[in-house]
């Protein structure tokens, strides 16, 4: 949208600020030649000091996205105007006085704020490791606080004590009136939706830093369900989910992750056609598949009945590679991996790379899937234990070892690494670090000396679920 | 079941720390490297702690101290099986490369003494994480390095042990003692008979070790049925009401 339309779009501006604005913006076009849609940001910037007055610009342009070709200048620009616009809200005299749009800018503010800085680092390992901009590894090494970890996470936390949002939820969990405790500043939306949604924001960084389980430990006064503010977001709803149950696989509490993936991708397929043609739509479709993804990873890895719809779409989408990963063996290492990368967060960096050796900055995805397949490579024989030991109710460890062509010394670690892994922690209640150590598997065995007793805890048929659906379809 | 973030040992000034804003403070570093070492002297471990550490290392790289992040790493070993490990080295520099590829470990002589100790600790953790006991000490013992990078933390060789004993005791109703003795790195079957008898409370049989039946080798049989609770019909039973009749 270029300056004028916006402009013009603005009723609540009177004409002389109207005026003023154009003439501040002329004259910044004419110092530097950027094109319409980069310099929407710039012209903000350029107020940065008559702040008062064009704040509304200043709030629609912290929650509207860069473009996706955005020079670096443009980036720190951004930067600057978070920074003014954050410090603003927070360290005026007295909470702002601000009719915030509605919950949907809170958490675009948010969003965006640290989809920028997630891409600022991607970007900045980027220039270090291709080492072929010289111009711009100068300006990055010279700015190193820019877009850093600790302003980052001054902002979010700042907002999260000035609403006092952590007092406020605990309240109503305790059945209280929220507004008791909120505050001055908590008691107004601005306040409070920013610091609410500043939560999810820290769950998202920690996560993308590769800190799981304080990402988990940041939501302990949110509650995890429908009610809960963040789902008024859809997008909000969303992320929630994917974070919290991808920190869930990275703690190996695959069945806290099914769990987590399985409640929001039926809730979304449920609610499917309200969001086309979303502006966000596609974005969330993206996510929606790599949510899939992830969860027939974590299907493979502990094997769970899922919900049929996520078992028929998980097989409609990833079907090849859901059943390959299923079989497990080296030949389902590559899918694993692939599957992996294109569905985990994209992690980052918190501080600049060494621009001088740009041989030693390691892609942090890179790391992280590293450390994940260690964990698949270990486990990568449990599949093909299990659907032996199906078979049978006693077997001789080395009669199974000749089956499957290893040493008797090799199944014994197989057989223990199997038995290891079907005991998870499982949440039940309280905090999502909290949790009780539960049976994942229903085939269970134990040895004497070289004798395998397999014993096997059988479902009862379900017929609850079939009763309901088929009594919805005839009554 | 202590949940994740929580430790009966530690103490109150810690808590504190971890529960403030003060756990991204670098001046906090030198406390939470005390504790480190506390944690070594008395056997005790504190995942949830020694992350906050490395979290303070991750944004601050000039404050590393190579020494405490090994302990953390050989501390993180004697709780397995356990994600602790590889959650610790989430938070490392990615340079450290835990699982380097063929060709960069053959060009290993290049790498700093930080980043091999890293990636040897690793190694001993894939060893455990995969069962692979014998395989885990004949690789502790191979190098002098490892001797180094444990030293630190009092009894660690008890602790692995001891770790493996109870994955033994979970999986097995018995196990032939020269099976055992690989697995546990006792040199003599009088040493051996000793371990498991005094530490274990399991009873010698000849050339035979006999593990009392406990919840995790009974391995029993049932037949799970399913819960039917009235909410899951409330749905319908509401319909009936709201249809005319």
């Amino acid at each position: 949208m270029s300056y004028e339309d916006r402009a013009n779009a603005r009723p609540n501006l009177n004409d002389e600020s109207d005026n003023e604005e154009e003439a501040m913006v002329n004259d910044y076009r004419e110092q530097v030649n950027f094109d319409d849609g980069m310099s929407e940001l710039d012209q903000t910037m350029s107020h940065g000091a008559s702040q008062a007055h064009d704040l509304q610009a200043q709030l629609a342009a912290a929650a509207t996205p860069l473009e996706y070709q955005a020079t670096l200048e443009t980036k720190f620009a951004s930067y600057d105007n978070y920074c003014s616009l954050f410090h603003y809200i927070l360290n005026s005299d007295g909470p702002v006085d601000l009719e915030v749009p509605n919950y949907y800018w809170a958490w675009e503010v948010i969003d965006e704020f640290i989809y920028q800085f997630e891409s600022f680092c991607r970007y900045r390992n980027r220039v270090a490791c291709t080492g072929s901009n010289e111009e711009e590894s100068q300006l990055l090494r010279e700015n190193p606080n820019t877009w850093g970890c600790y302003s980052v996470l001054n902002v979010l936390y700042s907002l999260i004590q000035r609403s006092q949002i952590s007092e406020q939820l605990n309240a109503t969990k305790r059945g209280e009136d929220p507004m008791a405790v909120a505050g001055e500043y908590g008691s107004r939306p601005l306040y409070k939706m920013l610091g609410y949604f500043s939560i999810i924001g820290l769950l998202r960084v920690h996560c993308l830093l590769g800190d799981f389980s304080l990402a988990l430990k940041i939501l302990d006064d949110v509650e995890m369900n429908k009610k809960a503010m963040f789902a008024r977001v859809m997008a909000a709803h969303f992320t929630t989910y994917y974070y919290v149950g991808f920190s869930y696989m990275m703690m190996r509490r695959y069945g806290d992750a099914i769990r987590m993936f399985s409640h929001i991708l039926v809730y979304v397929s449920r609610t499917k056609n309200f969001q086309k043609g979303g502006n966000n739509y596609e974005a969330i479709a993206k996510k929606n598949d790599q949510m899939y993804a992830l969860i027939a990873i974590c299907v493979a890895l502990h094997p769970t009945r899922l919900d049929d719809t996520i078992h028929s779409a998980v097989r409609e989408k990833y079907g090849e590679q859901f059943y390959r990963m299923q079989k497990g063996g080296p030949e389902a290492l590559p899918v694993f991996e692939e599957l992996f990368r294109s569905s985990c967060p994209k992690f980052i960096n918190p501080t600049p790379p060494d621009f001088d050796n740009p041989a030693s900055n390691v892609d942090p995805v890179d790391h992280h899937t590293a450390i994940f397949m260690d964990e698949v490579k270990n486990t990568l024989f449990n599949p093909t234990i299990r659907s032996y030991l199906k078979l049978y109710t006693t077997m001789d460890l080395k009669k199974l070892a000749g089956f499957l062509e290893v040493s008797p010394e090799q199944l014994r670690s197989w057989l223990l690494v199997n038995k290891q892994r079907s005991r998870q922690i499982r949440w039940v209640d309280g905090g999502l670090l909290d949790g009780e150590p539960a049976i994942a598997n229903d085939l269970d065995y134990a040895l004497e000396d070289d004798l395998i007793h397999v014993s096997e805890t059988k479902a009862g048929r379900r017929l609850v679920d079939w009763y309901l659906r088929n009594l919805a379809r005839v009554y | 079941m202590v949940a994740f973030d929580k430790c009966e040992t530690r103490p109150a000034h810690i808590e504190a720390i971890l529960n403030g804003l003060d756990r991204y403070n670098p001046e906090t570093t030198t406390v939470f490297q005390d504790y480190v070492a506390l944690q070594c002297e008395d056997r005790t471990f504190d995942c949830y702690a020694n992350l906050a550490l490395l979290k303070l290392f991750q944004f601050n790289p000039h404050l590393i101290q190579p020494d405490t992040v090994t302990n953390i790493l050989a501390k993180a070993l004697t709780v397995f099986p356990s994600p602790a490990f590889s959650l610790c080295l989430a938070l490392l520099p990615t340079s450290t490369q835990p699982f380097p590829t063929t060709s960069e470990a053959q060009s290993a002589s290049q790498t700093s003494d930080f980043v091999e100790s890293v990636q040897k600790l690793t190694r001993l953790s894939t060893l455990l994480e995969s069962a692979q006991y014998a395989q885990f000490w004949s690789t502790l013992n191979s190098d002098d390095l490892y001797a180094d990078l444990t030293a630190d933390v009092a009894g660690f060789e008890e602790l692995v042990r001891i770790r493996i004993a109870v994955e033994v005791g979970n999986t097995f109703r018995s196990i032939t003692a020269e099976n055992l003795e690989s697995w546990l790195d006792v040199r003599s079957r009088d040493a051996l008979n000793k371990f498991v008898v005094d530490v274990c409370g399991w009873k010698v049989d000849g050339d035979v070790i006999r593990v009392p039946t406990n919840k995790e080798n009974e391995a029993r049989s049932e037949v799970k049925s399913e819960h039917v609770g009235i909410e899951q019909f409330g749905r319908v039973i509401r319909r009936g009401f709201e249809l005319p009749a």
